[in-house]
């Protein structure tokens, strides 16, 4: 999801430190090459403190809210399923799952045993009211339209206490995977009124102090039904400007600095220090220029063809993120998914001036925007435009503010610099950003194509031929979406050397293992 | 003397309605609403709708501003429109934080920029002099923020002395903001310094060259008492108003300081209030900065003169 940046007295001044360092790399960049996080026996006890940026007042610790503060989710809240390392759907609250009626009723057998941070049990009526929570508009969950789709209050019902059924209003082969995002953290029955402040839950802490866009603390729960963390316990604080967060790693105030994604000054500035790190998490956002299909000359899919053909991604990714990624090569399904399709396109400048030329553009010249919303939105955009040049194709950088880029550019200029977070399962990823008609559909594609694979892939029963559906809709996008899709970028962590087994996906850790080195 | 401070109140209180009217402007002209700017990307349109009803945005701004105004006329500064939270409350949270990162800064700033000016003034041209005024040369051509991250490099991370930012919450004690005060502290006396030895080495130089300080030299008062008795006063005339704009501004909220510190006052609380477009928490601010630079003035004007007869009587004769 979005980080919600602030306006920043300083970015200036950030702006131009990272063109001087951008400049001054040429030959060094590989020097600034991250490290793994340690790993090792971690002291018992001792409380990690990690410094984030302050969202808004009005951030809450309701799972399902598009305003939760994401940090302290995963602590505190268990799902019913979750996303294993081999990306499929794995256990946790609901300890096995299987659909009959062709893929239109999901049975899952939910733990046993489970406690509430408040020694309250886990049952499945929990489990029911969580959907339904979720499901509710007045909740304004940013899951809901995902769910709402195929599930509907009246379809999910609780024969026992450790059984949930869920009747789907369309058939759904991945159900399991929509379950999985953090807006589906399971909370307590009849607790939607106070768990924006509360936060009760099954998770592997519970809550000690929540201020919102302030301090705060999780302590342990020994009664965790995983064992029992490392850690005594975790801190937040709340730090806006990304340099004093930096400082406050630097100078041992805290031992990690969370959604911030360091550029290539800062990664330098970490690395200097003697009680410091930077952890890279590969992979972890995918960076794209959404080319509005509404708008021209994009309407046109041979001009959208044309830059996908123009630029070289390994040039972009080079100057953009110093190397730290991986080819996307226009297909936002991440590298390590099981349904990734191995197809690619090679760049190809002079048939990208032909196809311009057939589209009646002999040079073509169009603002880019961008904005210093994430560390790595302005180096992608001089990047492309260096790279687009070979093509006859002049952009023009617009710098627009951050605090605005999302309501006045963003699905409203035809082309723009944007990014992601990777962790949705296939099934939401394309359905949420690429389907016909859908709130965060960037680029406004809309293929009838599409859209009937990947309905086709949800009612399909058959593992591999449900594979081939949605590898044919990865195909269709590479070759007619309005995305251009350079490079999946490493998240660049600061981190302190005394924290081991550090291992982040999404905003969630290894909460059992995680710890301070004694 | 009375009727001269009942007319300058007056026309403070139109400055800061002016000052609040402005502000309602400006934050009308920004892009983006509450709503907008809290959901970022998540602000789908069926979300907006939703939260807009949720924070009862659905009134004109005009009238919410009229609303607001009322209030503030009965000493109610309304609720946020991100939390509801009391802004009389938060706002007072905050001040009090600045109020004290002002007092430590005005009583080691003011009263060391003082002893510089007056030393710089007296041993004109002579070493001494020569190193106040290009240390505080180099003081002034600095932006704050420059000064700020030396700071935390040296005293913070290479020597670790002070806590580089701020952890707690607005709402921490006293007890715990103290050690993080130093750092602020310090980068905001280096900016402010500069200004005030300049202002008091000039008139220092001044006065010590007129008929009157001659006079009581030649008297044979003892040169400590020439200075402290009859040319500091003097002295101090032009530099008060400069000192008063350093205090309002102190007073204000320094936003760049604050916010490299992470220092929970006024100027981070404005940073935040602004990128929400929360009206009544901007507004609120607006009018305590308005108010506290129109007294300031008001103050520094009135001591002015208590320190120099010759205004009262000119007043009065007015």
């Amino acid at each position: 999801m979005s980080r919600r940046g602030l306006l920043t007295a300083g970015a200036g001044a950030a702006a131009g430190a990272w063109l001087l360092t951008a400049c001054g790399s040429g030959g060094n960049a590989d020097k600034a090459a991250a490290t793994a996080a340690a790993t090792g026996k971690a002291a018992a006890g001792g409380t990690l403190r990690i410094a984030r940026p302050p969202a808004s007042s009005a951030e809450t610790l309701d799972p399902a809210s598009s305003l939760s503060a994401y940090e302290y989710l995963g602590a505190l809240y268990s799902r019913l399923v979750r996303r294993g390392s081999d990306g499929k759907p794995a256990a946790d609250l609901a300890t096995s799952w299987e659909m009959s009626d062709e893929a239109k009723t999901w049975t899952f057998t939910l733990r046993d045993g489970v406690t509430f941070h408040n020694g309250q049990a886990f049952t499945s009526a929990d489990a029911a009211y969580t959907l339904t929570h979720i499901l509710d508009p007045a909740t304004k969950s940013p899951q809901a339209g995902v769910l709402s789709t195929f599930v509907a209050a009246s379809g999910i019902s609780t024969p026992d206490k450790n059984t949930l059924v869920v009747k789907l209003k369309a058939a759904h082969a991945e159900f399991p995977t929509l379950l999985m995002h953090y807006n589906c953290y399971v909370i307590a029955k009849d607790s939607a009124k106070t768990t924006a402040t509360k936060g009760i839950g099954t998770g592997p802490f519970k809550l000690a102090s929540f201020t919102p866009a302030g301090p705060g603390k999780v302590v342990a729960n020994t009664d965790y039904y995983g064992g029992k963390p490392v850690l005594d316990a975790i801190a937040f604080s709340s730090i806006a400007e990304t340099q004093s967060r930096i400082n406050a790693l630097l100078s041992q105030q805290v031992d990690l600095i969370s959604q911030t994604n360091l550029d290539s000054a800062g990664v330098k500035t970490v690395q200097a220090s003697s009680t410091a790190t930077v952890v890279e998490v590969k992979n972890a956002q995918w960076y794209t220029l959404p080319m509005l299909c509404t708008a021209a000359p994009f309407t046109d899919s041979k001009v959208r063809q044309a830059f996908k053909l123009a630029y070289d991604p390994a040039q972009v990714i080079k100057l953009a993120v110093q190397g730290h990624g991986t080819i996307a090569h226009d297909n936002p399904v991440p590298p390590d998914d099981p349904y990734r399709l191995d197809y690619t396109v090679s760049p190809d400048p002079e048939k990208a001036k032909a196809l311009l030329k057939k589209a009646g553009h002999d040079k073509l010249t169009l603002p880019l925007y961008t904005s210093d919303y994430d560390s790595v939105l302005t180096p992608l955009a001089l990047a492309m435009k260096d790279s687009v040049a070979h093509a006859g194709i002049t952009l023009n950088i617009q710098n627009a503010p951050s605090d605005s880029y999302y309501t006045k550019i963003w699905m409203q200029k035809p082309l723009m610099t944007s990014y992601w977070y990777v962790g949705r399962p296939i099934d939401q990823l394309l359905s949420e950003i690429f389907h016909s008609g859908s709130a965060y559909n960037e680029s406004k594609w809309s293929n009838p194509t599409f859209d009937g694979l990947i309905a086709s892939a949800r009612k399909e029963t058959d593992d591999a031929k449900r594979k081939q559906l949605y590898q044919d809709a990865q195909k269709l996008m590479v070759d007619q979406d309005g995305t251009i899709m350079p490079f999946f970028a490493s998240r660049m962590i600061g981190i302190s050397k005394k924290v081991v087994n550090y291992h982040e996906s999404g905003f969630e850790f290894d909460y059992l293992k995680i710890g301070l080195s004694a | 003397m009375s009727r001269y401070i009942a007319r300058r109140l007056l026309l403070a209180l139109v400055t800061i309605w002016l000052a609040s009217l402005g502000v309602f402007l400006a934050v009308q002209a920004l892009p983006g609403d509450v709503t907008t700017q809290i959901l970022g990307q998540n602000a789908t349109r069926a979300n907006v709708a939703a939260l807009r009803a949720e924070l009862g945005l659905d009134e004109s701004p005009w009238r919410r501003y009229l609303d607001w105004m009322s209030g503030m006329l009965h000493g109610d500064f309304g609720s946020s429109l991100v939390n509801h939270a009391s802004v009389g409350a938060e706002v007072g949270l905050r001040l009090r934080n600045t109020l004290l990162l002002a007092g430590v800064t005005v009583v080691l700033g003011v009263s060391l920029a003082l002893v510089l000016g007056v030393v710089a003034g007296l041993y004109r041209d002579r070493w001494p002099d020569l190193a106040i005024s290009s240390l505080s040369l180099v003081g002034m051509s600095m932006p704050e923020f420059v000064i700020a991250t030396v700071l935390v490099l040296l005293f913070s991370i290479d020597i670790p002395l002070f806590p580089a930012v701020v952890t707690a919450g607005p709402d921490a004690r006293i007890g715990d903001l103290l050690p993080a005060i130093w750092l602020p502290s310090i980068a905001l006396t280096v900016v402010m310094a500069a200004y005030i030895i300049r202002m008091l080495r000039t008139s220092v130089i001044d006065v010590m060259a007129s008929e009157f300080v001659t006079t009581a030299r030649l008297k044979g008062i003892s040169p400590a008492r020439v200075v402290l008795r009859h040319a500091l006063p003097s002295a101090l005339l032009p530099t008060l108003n400069v000192i008063a704009m350093n205090i309002a501004w102190l007073v204000g909220g320094v936003v760049v300081v604050e916010s490299v510190f992470n220092y929970p006052g006024v100027g981070l609380l404005t940073i935040d209030a602004v990128h929400n477009r929360d009206l009544p928490v901007i507004q609120t601010i607006a009018v305590l900065g308005a108010a506290t630079y129109v007294l300031c003035n008001l103050a520094a004007d009135l001591a002015a003169m208590a320190l120099n007869p010759r205004l009262r009587t000119n007043r009065r004769t007015a």
